[in-house]
């Protein structure tokens, strides 16, 4: 997994005095230089990325790098956000609700979750894959008491939404 | 031949009207902007001020005069608050600019800070980092995430200037005892241009729309209502309604004045109109944040 620290991208590309991603032309720059580090590495490789060292992340910032990375390679690869604190999560949500896309977070306690547009099923779904780190269709169906075939197509809906990877008939949050 | 305008003895966002009467009566006479009797000057006034001697300046009409509040407390006030280091450059002051030293406790979270670029935003967002946390959470109760959402929506209302005045702007951020309806500590942001101001910046993409109907008010309308940006980007247009958002959840007010009209998020301790229509023409936008000191009762009490 191809691991992104924001602290470097801004030391980078804007200033290493600022802790805070603001701006929509700030977002701009470290999403230009978040895609010259994907370009580097293969489709299909999940990529994560840190906020641990950023403080306030606006509505434009959290638009222009998570919203547009989300809209022009969410389909291309998986993204988790590590260490995510409640005030960023508030600023994710509103935007991804907007584009009705969702991503994984994981807060800084190590806890994941999904952030933004997202159906009930799935979601739930995705809190049991949580607890058990990966696992086939039919024992999620069994321990959330739905049909294999329920568990089944959220499983599918998660993957085609970057959300969790397959591998050998099992599904997990995209984390190592 | 030289004009009198009248800055109102309580110089706030109830009585900012008034004061655009009188800049925008008469033709192109000086204007001399008399604050000798101005008892208070909220952040809104003080900013909205400066977009009053920033647009005369940049109308190339000769330097306005400007007479400083005769009361000594008042004019100190003023000083803190960081007015007059922007006021030199629009007007020319008539009394005696008080020399303050420097103090570590103050009411006034930002002084008032000018906004050209992004590099502004950045530096007004680390400040009130810096200088509001604790007194945000210690003086209105509010959480620590709430204080992250405030410099959220600090950001958002200073790109507006950088992203849609076409000029410079101003920003302030003071804590006081409102003691009108609320009697409670609130926190506000005041943000003000002279440039030109939301039906300008929508005119090209959305005039057509609306046809006849297209005014100050309905672009302020699509701009907080709907969420309209002039950029074909569908991420752009957010910030605003994100402002809306964060306000609403913590009881808080917002107003937006551009051109002839105002459109106000009115919260239950208020009895301000959600839209108005037809005031005095002033230049840019003025934009007014007040949050409350949360209790059991507001916080939470309006979010949409």
């Amino acid at each position: 997994m191809l691991r992104i620290d924001l602290k470097d991208i801004l030391e980078r590309t804007v200033s290493d005095e600022y802790g805070d991603l603001v701006t929509r032309r700030t977002g701009q720059a470290v999403r230009q230089e978040i895609e010259r580090d994907l370009a580097r590495t293969g489709d299909g490789q999940a990529a994560a990325i840190d906020f641990g060292t950023v403080r306030c992340l606006d509505l434009s910032c959290a638009d222009e790098i998570v919203g547009r990375l989300l809209r022009e390679q969410g389909a291309v690869r998986p993204f988790v956000l590590l260490n995510v604190t409640p005030a960023h999560r508030e600023a994710l949500q509103f935007v991804l609700e907007r584009h009705r896309l969702a991503v994984v977070v994981r807060d800084t306690g190590g806890a994941f979750d999904i952030v933004g547009a997202l159906p009930d099923a799935a979601r739930r779904v995705f809190g049991a894959l949580t607890q058990t780190g990966t696992a086939a269709p039919e024992d999620l169906a069994r321990r959330l008491d739905l049909s294999p075939d329920a568990a089944r197509e959220a499983l599918e809906d998660l993957l085609e939404r970057g959300l969790v990877i397959a591998h050998a008939g099992t599904y997990g949050p995209p984390v190592t | 031949m030289t004009r009198v305008v009248e800055v109102p003895s309580s110089f706030d966002d109830r009585s900012f009207d008034q004061f655009a009467e009188g800049v925008a009566g008469g033709g192109a006479e000086r204007l001399l902007f008399d604050a000798h009797a101005t008892q208070w000057a909220s952040p809104y006034g003080l900013v909205g001020l400066l977009a009053a001697g920033q647009a005369q300046s940049e109308g190339q009409r000769e330097r306005p005069l400007l007479t400083l509040p005769a009361d000594r407390d008042v004019a100190h006030y003023w000083a803190r608050a960081g007015f007059f280091r922007h006021a030199a450059e629009y007007f020319e002051l008539h009394g005696k600019v008080p020399r303050i030293a420097a103090s570590g406790e103050s009411d006034v979270l930002l002084e008032v800070t000018a906004v050209r670029g992004a590099d502004d935003v950045h530096g007004v967002v680390d400040r009130i980092q810096e200088r509001a946390a604790a007194i945000l959470s210690r003086e209105l109760g509010l959480e620590a995430q709430a204080t992250m959402g405030f410099a959220m929506a600090l950001s958002e209302a200073c790109q507006n200037i950088v992203e849609h005045a076409g000029t410079l702007g101003w920003v302030a951020v003071q804590t006081y005892h409102w003691r009108r309806t609320l009697k409670r500590r609130v926190v506000v942001i005041a943000v003000a241009d002279a440039g030109i101001g939301f039906r300008r910046s929508l005119e090209a993409t959305q005039a057509k729309r609306y046809g006849d109907r297209w005014s100050d008010g309905t672009a302020l309308e699509a701009v907080l209502v709907q969420g309209v940006s002039r950029f074909r980007d569908p991420g752009r247009g957010q910030g605003l309604a994100g402002i809306r958002r964060y306000l609403g959840r913590w009881s808080g007010k917002l107003s937006v004045r551009s051109g002839t009209a105002r459109f106000t998020l009115v919260p239950p301790w208020d009895d301000d109109v959600p839209l108005a229509h037809g005031l005095a023409a002033f230049p840019g936008s003025q934009m007014l944040m007040i949050i409350p000191a949360q209790d059991g009762e507001t916080a939470g009490h309006a979010a949409d």
